[in-house]
């Protein structure tokens, strides 16, 4: 499905020649749970942008469903981003003065296509996060954890081929953010292709694969052997809580 | 939904998300376009006022008007000027082929008037019987001056509204005595009221015979101007050459030496005053359009501001899926949006202000097509222009970096 080989990145400031990412491969199949993992500044977010075609490589190959996506116009990656990628960013990124139900309809307004059932797809898509009582608040009138659910539905309502996750729980307490990674555990489960960015450990054992980057290099990529599951944590946080 | 559609209701949702903002960028293009407004509407009603007055002057094209002193229509000729023409002029011109009367009239200078304990000043003016008829002004009371006044200078007056407010009250005044500056006058008739017309109170006048004002209220017998009515509205021109010629003959001027009268005609005068209204209105649309320029660079700046303060709103729409056109399209509408509402304002706003300039201050005002043809084309064309600039930054926003 995503299949990168060789991807380099380096930021120019002036003069200054910084390189980020100085050969990356990597090969993502349908249906996978990856976590990107890596300390600050190696690079592990411009590689997620790169993966989620918000920014460009300064080289090296990048194939998407066996096309590359290097040499597409600005137009032609908003139009792959709107039609096969849904993001989640670690600061939720929601519009403040949309309700939840509107923030989830955002894709829709720039869809070559909008559908007749755009409104019962982004209700079906917040009540699959659990949030179904909760269509008509605004970000401000919501904790952490459910604005971060109201962009996982924003991120799933146009049914897309891989979920990208900056982060996700990085502004959350634990409890936020086990249920935001059950629920991600749960869409992995119906068969959905995530890839996620974290630093941290716990959340990236929680994956079923885990690749640690470290100064632009694959470090280490391996199949985690057995995740832990998020909801029994939630279920056991619940218990200590009593 | 047309994928236009869609970023219409997204500006619309935007800009309501950011309403103070939009509500900043609006002041400035208010009170332009209200202004611009306020101005064509009393430039437009000036004119309206003009030519109503002239119809009421009985100023129709069967008419011209011949005053003393030289110059040019439109040119101020001083306080001071010449009186030059002569009651044989009078009589010359009513000999002319195409003649059908000759209505002159003798001003007496603004003259102190009292009437028992009561006093005012106004204008006095010398007139003969044609003059009411000339002017279509008719009486309210009384009569006009009569040919037998005119042969025996009779002591007799006719009085506008005005003075006879000013000294009677609500008392009839007819067959009251008055004196003008000293000599003593009966009262023996009143107009009915014109009103006033712009800059000056019609009604503030006191008319006597014509032959009364030159031989006891002043001590030359010069007219001040005539009223000339043809036979003919279209023998104007012929008119007016032989009228020219007579008159020069009349004062003896050599070829070479301008005219020492000036003939007006309706059409010449209704011309000018509109040229000079036109071309007030015409500076101060210049005016106005500074200030709406300054007020579409504040949209400019404010809306530069809202861009940065907006940039992760633009990097989400970025991030899913919006093209860059799609976010220069938003932005764009959006200033249009704003400019549309802040001329529609202003435009009610002017609207309501020049309705009360008319009702509290009696200032002449009339919608004014030009007036709102303006307001909205320059409105939208402020929005469109200082739009530009805002809408690319926003466009040109790298989607990590706005959402960083």
């Amino acid at each position: 499905m995503i299949k990168l080989k060789g991807i380099t990145k380096t930021y120019y400031r002036g003069k200054v020649e910084t390189p980020v990412l100085l050969g990356i491969d990597l090969h993502v199949r349908p249906g996978e749970f990856l976590a990107i993992m890596g300390p600050s500044g190696s690079g592990k977010s411009t590689l997620l942008h790169i993966l989620g075609l918000l920014d460009r490589p300064t080289g090296g190959s990048y194939r998407l469903d066996g096309s590359e996506v290097s040499d597409l116009s600005d137009d032609e990656l908003a139009r792959l981003r709107n039609d096969k990628l849904g993001f989640v960013f670690q600061a939720f990124h929601l519009l403040p003065k949309s309700t939840a139900l509107d923030n989830v309809l955002l894709p829709f307004t720039y869809a070559g296509h909008f559908p007749e059932d755009a409104r019962e797809r982004a209700r079906r898509a917040l009540g699959r996060v659990g949030l179904e009582h909760r269509l008509h608040h605004r970000p401000g009138e919501m904790s952490g954890g459910e604005c971060q659910r109201v962009a996982i539905a924003r991120a799933l309502v146009n049914d897309p081929e891989v979920i990208f996750a900056d982060e996700p729980t990085g502004n959350l307490d634990q409890r936020s953010s086990l249920e935001i990674i059950s629920i991600l555990q749960g869409l992995h489960a119906e068969g959905r292709t995530i890839v996620l960015v974290t630093h941290d450990t716990a959340v990236g054992c929680m994956c079923r694969r885990l690749m640690r980057v470290v100064y632009g290099n694959v470090d280490s990529d391996e199949a985690v052997a057995e995740p832990t599951q998020a909801i029994e944590q939630l279920q056991t946080l619940k218990e200590a809580a009593k | 939904m047309s994928l236009a559609w869609r970023l219409l209701k997204a500006a619309v949702s935007s800009l309501w998300a950011f309403r103070s903002y939009a509500a900043l960028m609006m002041i400035g293009l208010i009170i332009g376009i209200a202004s611009l407004t306020v101005i064509h509407q009393i430039g437009q009603g000036a004119q309206q006022a003009v030519s109503s007055r002239m119809a009421s002057m009985g100023f129709g094209a069967d008419a011209f008007y011949i005053s003393s002193g030289g110059g040019r229509l439109g040119v101020r000729r001083g306080m001071k000027r010449a009186v030059t023409l002569t009651p044989q002029d009078a009589a010359s011109i009513s000999r002319v082929d195409g003649v059908a009367h000759v209505v002159p009239h003798k001003n007496v200078a603004r003259t102190q008037v009292t009437a028992g304990g009561n006093n005012t000043n106004t204008r006095v003016r010398g007139a003969t019987p044609g003059w009411a008829a000339a002017r279509k002004w008719p009486l309210l009371q009384g009569r006009f001056v009569s040919l037998t006044d005119i042969r025996q200078s009779a002591r007799v007056a006719v009085l506008g509204t005005t003075v006879v407010r000013e000294l009677f009250g609500e008392a009839n005044p007819v067959g009251r005595r008055l004196r003008i500056g000293r000599t003593p006058f009966i009262v023996v008739g009143v107009l009915e009221s014109k009103g006033s017309s712009g800059w000056r109170d019609r009604d503030d006048i006191i008319l006597v015979p014509l032959s009364t004002a030159t031989k006891r209220l002043s001590r030359d017998d010069k007219l001040s101007g005539m009223r000339v009515t043809m036979t003919d509205a279209t023998r104007l021109e012929e008119v007016k050459a032989e009228v020219t010629s007579v008159l020069r003959e009349n004062h003896s001027l050599l070829p070479g030496v301008p005219d020492d009268f000036l003939i007006i005609t309706p059409d010449e005068l209704m011309k000018l005053i509109t040229r000079q209204s036109r071309s007030l209105v015409a500076m101060l649309t210049f005016v106005s359009a500074v200030s709406l320029f300054v007020s579409g660079v504040v949209i400019m700046n404010i809306m530069l501001v809202a861009v940065s303060e907006r940039a992760y709103e633009i990097g989400v729409r970025r991030a899913v899926g919006a093209r860059r056109r799609d976010i220069l399209y938003q932005i764009l509408m959006e200033s249009l949006m704003v400019a549309a509402a802040g001329g529609v304002c202003g435009l009610l706003m002017g609207l309501l202000l020049s309705y009360l300039a008319t009702w509290l201050l009696a200032i002449p005002t009339a919608f004014s097509p030009s007036g709102f043809l303006w307001a909205l084309g320059f409105s939208a064309g402020v929005g469109l222009l200082f739009g530009v600039a805002p809408a690319k930054k926003a466009a040109g926003l790298h989607p990590v970096e706005a959402l960083r």
